[in-house]
């Protein structure tokens, strides 16, 4: 009943009016465009530092000054980055000022828009975080937006994994720090772990009273929460929140390590779809029958504390997981020796991270690599309740309206529309659908020539390593040139991006180039068709097949997208029946009538399903994590 | 699924916690269906939380001097195999901590225990509107009171108070057996308005001995009583005892003993007040009192408190024998795991049965104690709304609602969202589909062949009663009963002296006025004209006695059977003119007529029948082909043989206000049909037997919907 009653409120939130208010309003900042254009830098300066005062001192005062402390920022941004920001901009950014989710399509100039709203933010005092999905935009956009925030009186700072403990305290000291959402949660829970038992404000207020000398040991990175603009917030707030993060410390286990060793050793001997069988769909694997009596004969020689049923299954299990649903080059890649985890909604690879206990051992008995020791969790916690904890909480995304009631149900965040300040010049073409893998990339390198002939750009986006690799290869062997962009490649990722509009440029992209790249076409592309993007999968979800196709026509530049799939993709093996998969393929096949319809639906409803089971996952985070906090309260909140 | 795991992701909030059971929790061994169990009670809270022996294994080590990774560790090293993964640790501290059996270190999260007693307020809230029918209203505690007070009685719970108990008892049974008449008869009108006053004293005084009962008997073996208040039993109120502290005793006799107390005691009472009553002034206030004392507890406790169908002191007592705790919360939750597992194929659920043979115990009762309480609430929802209708149909859409509309809900919500069905949700939408199917298909859908029956006597088509046409004395019977006669044959040959009498005088008088005629016509004319007249009456009178007379021999009418049981003890009597003395039944020829309730003729007023059959009793395995169906238009009230009726043995309610037990209470229709053939067995006039017409195959819902809707109709006149 209430989540009804809360969901209603939602769609009237989301209403179109919001959008037409906050234009509106931005026309008022607009006619001021003038007055502010007039003012010399050093009276420029002053009347930021006067809005800055009166935004710091807070009450009716923000509200009053709003339109003509925007105008001024807008002139600001003007002189320092060279960019204008369109009205459509600025009702982007009295969007995130407002609290909500804000819907600019790709190529419109976010970071700018939320460099305007963190101006408003930081002039508040209080800590303002601009959060997005990688380093990399995390270093370009801090650096790009620098310029403005000196202007406006404001110090900015990135973070980044590479800061040392000290370094980070420096930074988080900054008025707008720019940060991946991983490395502010990691921040916060660390400094949670500092905190002991003093994570509540009244507690820690107390301590500071009675004996100030405690508190100040706990050498605090973070200044506090209060504002968030979470750029790309559909990749920050519900793609990457499926898994909880977790902080760990890594710990001698010997025992352990013996036993996965022996698991490992003991999976060899059984056989898919005789002792086991395999769900790819939920990750898992069920024993038959058969294969519990195998395994309950070979389990002699584990240590006694796995010889248990329940536990020797667990163990087991581990060991054929890491054998048949974790795959190189897809979920991980090896670096040095070292499994390193390939994020899968960014394509980069995460050299610290490692999976739940046991699982990463297993992995690396698998690979017959050295054991590392096991991580032990030290603090946990969902992204979904820590961003319900900043007090002022909004975002951007070119892709919003798909997951608006997901984005209002757990955050409380309304979406809001901002129409695209030039009209789009982008061709998206239907899909083309082949019946097998190697069709498909026959295919995909047919049509590279064909377009290199026309001189365009082209980007080809990839889901994982290994398959990039493959087109790669295929290439070389078609005699193209082309660059490669991966997890084991990121170094160049600055260098290959800012080459990637140039004329004839072929770049292979995972999804690294995804969210947030900005490939700006070379001279004369515009004219030739602008940059060609092939995707040769679709993704579990449409949004991030949307944020692929964005990189082509940008900003009113023409541009060019297709996907090529085939009926072998695991979007369709994970996510459809196979029985609408075979009867959509013989559809497919045999040309018969109304197969593309039928083809183009069993996508759809992978995508869907994907969605749906995304979904659940998700919500179950949530749902433990409040059952936990509820049920360990005794423990503390950690 | 996630209990299993070893390594668990949350250990790190408990692993460096001192974490101990709070002091004064009091631990209890208890057997359970040959496995062993411990009971951790609070005794503030009274609060209750069984572990199996392996947790307890951890529980029991968790100290203020170790920390629980170090306890889980020391666990490990002891017993490798059966020690709890992580993943339980964390579960089974959680719960500890939901039922306050822990004390930990760090300063509770005040908010957060605040929040859960609320959330705790508003779940028993709603659970009381759930349970409208068994509102539980809290009012003091007695357990100071039940301490002091134990010395005075407590003696009586022991082997002194059974022989006590045995004795009173038994002369209890005694004086209801020697007394069992009166005691029917004052039965009939228990229920009668008068008696509900003293019916409600009774049953409060009996009831609230009753629980007394069960508290002596818990405090006695030391469980603490402190809760005692009243409960709107079905809106009457009635008092209770929170007498669960016995679920912490160790001997399961105790705990038996403590839930048998009330009736113990309750039988008690009824025996001595049985004895009262049999020795009291019938219509004095004491006899009243102790009859309905009496009735209330032999009825009620075989009813209710023995009954273990419901959640009465029965259903505590058999959950204690079988060894099988929370019988009814486990038996739903083991149909709902035969279901999941069978029907719906999810492999992660674990039955919540420990064998088999428990298993099948806790299904049955699942399934009998369903059936048993939707009869109840039926019959308590029709009783009452056959007094206050709107109050019924008040209490009807609140049982549908929490009943059928809820659960419903419910479950739509779980097929469609439960984790548990996450990987087998198609089939198990399918299940649930296609059995949904079936029963639509079976009860909307496909037609049965649809029978009714009736009840009805057998006639003869052409049948008479012999009736006398003159009085006069039975001298002589003619034709032998039992045997065909023909029409115009003597069946009975009656005299009548003064007929005989009469006879002479009348022709004397004629005599004398023939002379006077002749005489008059020679002298006076003028009074010839009279005396002629006299004569025609004379002569009236005489062909009118000799008519009589020939009416004393009672004649066939027609072809037939003569039937006369008893006519023989006639002979020699006088009978009056018009008294039956047989009946003449044309054998070749039967019909039926059926009985037929004003809610089944319309169909048969629809409907062409080929035929029905015919059952008689006796002859039950034969049936007779009946056609040519017609319906005498318009009601009767009047039954064709009083054998039909209750009083004669039948099945339809007569009027009892009727002595001749041939009113029937509700008006109805003749149908009478033709038997088409020789009868294989005697049809006998008179004699009664079912009709079961054929009707055109028909869908069972329609039928029932039918069916109710009358039923309504005529009970509440809607």
């Amino acid at each position: 009943m209430d989540a009804m009653v809360h969901g209603l409120m939602g769609s009237w939130k989301r209403r179109g009016e919001r959008s037409k208010e906050l234009l509106a309003k931005a026309a008022e900042v607009d006619k001021l465009a003038e007055k502010y254009a007039a003012l010399t830098d050093e009276g420029l300066k002053e009347a930021l530092l006067k809005y800055k005062e009166i935004f710091r001192r807070g009450g009716d005062g923000i509200e009053e000054n709003l339109v003509d402390a925007m105008a001024s920022v807008r002139e600001a941004a003007k002189r320092c980055t060279k960019l204008n920001p369109y009205v459509e901009q600025i009702a982007g950014a009295l969007a995130l000022n407002d609290g909500c989710l804000t819907e600019m399509a790709t190529g419109e100039g976010k970071t700018l828009t939320a460099g305007l709203a963190a101006v408003l933010a930081g002039w508040l005092g209080r800590p303002c975080h601009v959060i997005t999905v990688n380093d990399y935009l995390v270093e370009r956009d801090a650096a790009g937006m620098e310029a403005l925030y000196r202007m406006c009186g404001l110090k900015v700072a990135p973070v980044t994994a590479k800061l040392n403990p000290q370094e980070r305290q420096r930074a988080y000291a900054a008025d707008v720090v720019y940060v991946t959402s991983k490395e502010l949660l990691a921040d916060f829970l660390r400094d949670r772990l500092r905190l002991k038992d003093l994570h509540s404000p009244e507690r820690w207020m107390i301590r500071q009273v009675i004996n100030p000398s405690r508190t100040a040991d706990a050498a605090l990175v973070l200044r506090g929460l209060h504002t968030a603009i979470v750029d790309e917030a559909d990749s920050v707030l519900i793609d990457e929140a499926v898994t909880p993060l977790l902080i760990s410390s890594q710990r001698a286990n010997d025992a352990l390590k013996q036993a996965v060793e022996l698991a490992a050793r003991l999976a060899t001997r059984l056989k898919a779809d005789v002792d086991y069988k395999v769900d790819v769909r939920y990750g898992d694997i069920d024993f038959t029958p058969e294969g519990e009596q195998r395994v309950e004969t070979e389990a002699e020689i584990l240590p006694p504390f796995w010889r248990g049923k329940q536990r020797r299954e667990e163990l087991i299990k581990q060991a054929l997981v890491a054998r048949e649903l974790f795959h190189l080059g897809k979920q991980y890649i090896i670096n040095d020796g070292k499994v390193s985890i390939v994020d899968e909604f960014t394509g980069r690879a995460m050299p610290n991270r490692s999976w739940r206990e046991g699982l990463h051992q297993a992995i690396e008995a698998k690979e017959g690599l050295e054991m590392t020791d096991p991580a032990e969790t030290m603090a946990r916690m969902s992204f979904q309740r820590f961003f319900r904890l900043f007090p002022k909480l909004s975002g951007m995304t070119g892709t919003a309206w798909e997951a608006a009631d997901e984005f209002w149900r757990i955050y409380h965040l309304p979406v809001v529309r901002i129409p695209t300040h030039r009209p789009c010049r982008r061709t998206e073409m239907p899909d083309r659908i082949f019946a097998t893998e190697d069709e498909k990339w026959d295919a995909v390198v047919a049509e590279i020539l064909r377009i290199r002939e026309m001189g365009c750009p082209i980007l080809v986006g990839t889901r994982s390593v290994r398959n990039s690799e493959h087109l790669s290869h295929k290439l070389f062997e078609a005699g193209v040139e082309h660059r490669i962009l991966n997890a084991t490649r990121h170094a160049e990722e600055a260098a290959i991006i800012s080459r990637a509009g140039e004329k004839g440029e072929i770049t292979i992209a995972t999804n690294m180039a995804g969210r947030g790249t900005d490939i700006r076409l070379g001279p004369g592309m515009a004219d030739r068709g602008g940059l060609h993007v092939i995707a040769t999968e679709r993704h579990e979800s449409e949004r991030v097949d949307r944020q692929l196709f964005g990189r082509a026509g940008r900003q009113g530049d023409p541009g060019w997208a297709q996907a090529f799939v085939c009926f072998e993709d695991e979007l369709l093996r994970k996510h459809l029946r196979p029985v609408y998969r075979d009867a959509a393929r013989s559809a497919a096949r045999s040309k018969a009538p109304g197969n593309e319809v039928l083809s183009k639906t069993a996508w759809k409803q992978a995508q869907a399903n994907a969605q749906k089971l995304a979904y659940k996952q998700r919500s179950n985070v949530l749902k433990y994590d409040t059952w936990l906090d509820e049920a360990l309260s005794f423990a503390g909140q950690k | 699924m996630e209990q299993a795991r070893t390594f668990s992701e949350s250990w790190h909030r408990v692993a460096g916690q001192r974490i101990q059971l709070r002091p004064g929790v009091q631990v209890q061994r208890q057997q359970f269906r040959g496995e062993r169990w411990f009971v951790l009670q609070n005794p503030l809270a009274n609060q209750f939380f069984r572990i199996r022996p392996e947790a307890y294994e951890f529980v029991s080590r968790l100290s203020p001097h170790k920390t629980v990774e170090e306890v889980w560790q020391e666990c490990l090293e002891r017993f490798p195999d059966s020690a709890p993964g992580q993943e339980a640790v964390v579960q089974l501290l959680a719960q500890l901590y939901h039922a306050n059996l822990l004390q930990y270190e760090i300063a509770p999260d005040a908010e957060q225990l605040f929040q859960r007693q609320r959330k705790r307020q508003q779940q028993e809230l709603g659970m009381k509107w759930l349970n409208i029918m068994f509102m539980r209203f809290p009012l003091l505690d007695p357990d100071r009171f039940l301490v002091k007070t134990l010395p005075f009685v407590g003696w009586l719970i022991g082997p002194i108070g059974m022989l006590l108990w045995l004795i009173v008892v038994g002369m209890g049974i005694k004086t209801g057996m020697e007394h069992s008449s009166e005691l029917l008869d004052h039965t009939q009108g228990v229920l009668a308005p008068g008696n509900l006053g003293w019916l409600y004293l009774g049953m409060i005084i009996i009831k609230t001995i009753h629980e007394f009962g069960h508290a002596y008997f818990c405090r006695k073996f030391g469980g603490e009583v402190h809760i005692m208040g009243i409960m709107l039993m079905i809106f009457t109120p009635v008092p209770f005892v929170d007498a669960t502290a016995s679920w912490g005793f160790r001997s399961r006799k105790q705990r038996v003993l403590v839930g048998c107390a009330g009736m113990i005691v309750e039988l008690f009472v009824a025996s001595i007040a049985a004895m009262v009553w049999a020795n009291s002034a019938q219509g004095s206030i004491l006899n009243s009192v102790m009859f309905n004392m009496m009735f209330i507890a032999s009825v009620s406790t075989l009813l209710f408190n023995l009954n273990p169908l419901m959640r009465f002191d029965g259903y505590y007592i058999l959950s204690d024998l079988l060894e099988i705790p929370n019988l009814n919360q486990r038996s739903t939750g083991q149909l709902l795991y035969w279901i999941e597992r069978h029907a719906f194929g999810v492999k992660s659920v674990t039955s919540p049965a420990h064998s088999k043979r428990e298993a099948t115990w806790l299904a049955t009762y699942g399934v009998s104690s369903l059936i048993y309480r939707t009869i109840v609430f039926a019959g308590i929802i029709w009783f009452i709304s056959d007094k206050w209708l709107l109050l019924g149909m008040t209490m009807a859409a609140v049982c549908l609602f929490t009943w059928l509309v809820v659960p419903t809900y419910k479950f739509i919500k779980y097929l469609g969202s439960s984790p548990k069905l996450e990987r087998t949700r198609s089939r198990a939408i399918a299940v649930v589909a296609v059995t949904a199917a079936v029963l639509v298909l079976l009860l909307a859908v496909i037609p049965f062949p649809y029978y009714f029956r009736a009840s009805g006597v057998v006639q003869a088509k052409q049948w008479s009663q012999i009736i006398t046409e003159a009085s006069g004395e039975v001298m002589e019977v003619l034709a032998e009963p039992g045997k065909p006669v023909k029409a115009g044959q003597a069946l009975v040959r009656l005299e009548n002296p003064e007929l005989v009498m009469q006879l002479a005088q009348a022709q004397a008088t004629k005599r004398e006025v023939e002379d006077r005629l002749r005489a008059a016509m020679q002298r006076d004319a003028a009074a010839v004209e009279p005396l002629k007249k006299r004569l025609e009456s004379s002569m009236k009178l005489i062909t009118r006695i000799q008519k009589e007379e020939q009416n004393l021999t009672v004649r066939a009418r027609h072809d037939g059977i003569w039937v006369a049981p008893g006519v023989e003890d006639l002979q020699q009597r006088i009978v009056k003119r018009g008294s039956p003395l047989g009946l003449l039944v044309n054998p070749e020829q039967f019909e039926f007529s059926a009985t037929v309730m004003q809610e089944d003729v319309d169909r048969i007023f629809k409907r062409e029948f080929p035929y029905a059959e015919v059952r008689l009793p006796g002859d039950a395995e034969v049936t007779m082909r009946v056609e040519h169906f017609r319906v005498v238009p318009g009601e009767q009230k009047n039954l064709p043989t009083s054998a039909l009726g209750w009083e004669g043995g039948g099945d339809i309610a007569i009027n009892t206000r009727e002595s001749s037990g041939r009113v029937a209470a509700e008006p109805f229709f003749a149908v009478i049909g033709q038997f088409d053939e020789p009868a294989d067995f005697a049809l006998l006039h008179g004699r009664t037997g079912k009709v079961r017409f054929k009707l055109e195959s028909e869908p069972l819902l329609p039928r029932w919907l039918r069916r109710l809707g009358q039923l309504l109709q005529k009970r509440f006149h809607f």
